[in-house]
């Protein structure tokens, strides 16, 4: 089970920093860093950088994102920013704007 | 409907947490917290800011004001520094509180209060039980011609009923006045 879960309709505005899992369908704006992994379900507003062990996009994303493992933006996910991560996968059907780092 | 948030055990939020919805605190939030949900803050739970809610149930430290629409419930491990206000209030034994503490606002029609999830042991909240038959205290017999030169002012007739319904607001505490005077009366069996 999720640690943290931002319900759609909650909106957080600072820094959320931790060690859980952190399910996004409201919105996060500020700072998003866990050692654990992401996931910003459709409908989910991130305007945020994201740290994560692995970010899973559904929704919008606007900020940079860094993973340990992977960055996965599935159809329908938009993400604007750069991201750094060893391994990355954009959906068909999803939306990206920014740089790509794959640590190679 | 809103949905249910949670903020997990390992998290911090530093920042403001607002919105629609009910949300479960069992970390750290250093900031205000605004929603129109009910608001349950875990034993483990630490909340640095105002707390505004529907029923706010309290079982961690607040350090900040805790403003329930419907009601606030302190659990016995409650720690609030910070004033209390709602209209209706519950202080569980073992909780400690430090600040004021103040029932006011349009009391909604009672409802079972929420019961915090299970918590180690699977214990019960304090609260979740039947909110209790509303027991009218009897008014007092009228003061006795005895030496009093001036008679014990009668309690109002509208002597606040320990009522969880409250029609308006809840009664504001009525403490009958006594006359100069007057002193205590020696309890006497009648024969």
């Amino acid at each position: 089970m999720a640690g943290t879960v931002i319900g759609d309709g909650l909106t957080i505005d600072g820094e959320v920093t931790g060690d859980d899992e952190v399910v996004v369908h409201g919105t996060v704006r500020g700072t998003l860093t866990t050692s654990e992994a992401v996931s910003v379900a459709a409908g989910g507003v991130v305007e945020a950088d994201v740290t994560a062990s692995s970010v899973s996009v559904a929704g919008h994303v606007t900020g940079n994102v860094t993973a340990q493992d992977r960055i996965d933006i599935q159809a329908g996910g938009r993400l604007v920013g750069d991201i750094k991560s060893a391994r990355f996968t954009i959906a068909d059907g999803a939306s990206f704007k920014g740089s790509v780092d794959m640590e190679v | 409907m809103a949905a249910a948030s949670i903020i997990g055990p390992g998290t911090v939020v530093r920042g403001n947490v607002r919105g629609n919805g009910s949300l479960e605190v069992r970390g750290r939030v250093e900031g205000d917290i605004e929603v129109d949900g009910d608001v349950a803050l875990g034993e483990d739970a630490a909340v640095n800011g105002n707390v505004s809610g529907a029923q706010i149930i309290v079982a961690g430290q607040v350090a900040g004001d805790l403003r329930g629409s419907e009601a606030v419930m302190l659990e016995r491990g409650a720690r609030v520094v910070g004033d209390l206000s709602a209209p209706r209030i519950g202080i569980a034994e073992g909780a400690l509180v430090r600040g004021g503490v103040r029932t006011e606002g349009e009391a909604p029609a009672p409802r079972r209060a929420a019961v915090l999830p299970a918590r180690r042991g699977g214990e019960r909240s304090d609260f979740a039980r039947p909110a209790p038959k509303p027991i009218a205290v009897p008014a007092p017999k009228p003061a006795q011609p005895a030496p009093a030169a001036v008679a014990a002012k009668p309690a109002p007739a509208a002597a606040p009923a320990l009522a969880v319904e409250a029609s308006g607001g809840p009664p504001a505490p009525v403490v009958p006045a006594l006359g100069k005077g007057v002193r205590g009366k020696k309890k006497t069996k009648r024969s």
